[in-house]
């Protein structure tokens, strides 16, 4: 699966952007990414802001600033294995080419659903935050339901159940 | 940009008015990875002609190429169509469309099963 977006900023706004773990991302449905340090071989977890529930783990394969970066991708509430996220950065007239590359979702899995339909929605948001400073008005309304609906969360999502290097 | 030079938007239907281009990026959707010898292999006309339709696409961004290794391989890419989704359809609207466009798709696949069991 690809995604592609041409976002009206620079190299170094979309790396923080999609690097920063002092603050949640909205690209990544609104969640904080905890990472003990941005580099190869590193654990990471995608966190709601409450820090209580672990929406996704991974580790880092490749950390280029501000060119590439490279994760293994689990969903915590699917027994899925997990896949591989590319995000590629390339200046080009007008901005910076960003490229979301999905591979090793088997077909017919969860995981495979969740990333066709999350992979639009992370690349439109990573450029709606980037030119206008916020996400769309339906985007901020999720979030706000994600809020509402994260004490339901399944136990097997809490944070203590997924722990990064150094926890 | 002057005013003649094709917007974004512009390349997307032109790209998308030809049929065999809409055929391509089916072929693409339903095989990540394509080679370009691959998609040439559907279509009757010559392989140079394949590569300036591909062109378009992805001129269009419709088509992404990724070169591995010796070869060429192509995906689709669904932004540009969701762009062009995102400007005429608003919130509401896009709640009510994909119903109806969900209950078009099951009539029209009940009246297709129906018409086979009558032939």
């Amino acid at each position: 699966m690809v995604f592609q977006v041409t976002i009206q900023g620079t190299l170094a706004d979309v790396w923080q952007e999609i690097t920063r773990t002092d603050a949640p991302i909205p690209a990544f449905f609104n969640n904080q990414m905890h990472v003990r340090e941005l580099k190869a071989g590193s654990k990471l977890a995608m966190r709601t802001t409450s820090g209580k529930y672990t929406g996704v783990v991974g580790k880092i394969l490749e950390c280029d600033e501000p060119h590439r970066f490279v994760h293994t991708f689990r969903f915590t509430n699917f027994d899925d294995p997990e896949c591989i996220v590319a995000y590629d950065l390339k200046e080009v007239d007008g901005g910076v080419e960003f490229t979301l590359t999905v591979t090793e979702a088997p077909e017919g899995t969860k995981t495979a659903k969740q990333m066709k339909q999350g992979g639009t929605m992370i690349v439109n948001t990573l450029k709606s935050v980037l030119e206008t400073g916020r996400p769309s008005f339906g985007t901020r309304l999720l979030f706000v339901l994600f809020k509402v609906l994260e004490p339901i969360s399944p136990k097997k999502c809490r944070s203590e159940n997924w722990p990064i290097d150094g926890e | 940009m002057s005013p003649e030079a094709p917007t974004p938007e512009d390349l997307v239907f032109q790209a998308i008015a030809h049929p065999a281009r809409r055929q391509m990026m089916d072929l693409v959707k339903a095989s990540p990875g394509m080679t370009v010898q691959g998609v040439a292999s559907h279509f009757s006309f010559s392989r140079i002609a394949t590569m300036k339709h591909l062109a378009r696409l992805e001129a269009a961004d419709l088509l992404v190429s990724k070169k591995e290794g010796r070869s060429r391989k192509l995906y689709f890419n669904p932004m540009p169509i969701q762009g062009i989704y995102d400007r005429w359809t608003s919130e509401d609207s896009s709640f009510w469309a994909g119903r109806m466009a969900d209950m078009q798709q099951r009539v029209e696949q009940r009246a297709q099963v129906r018409n086979k069991k009558n032939a």
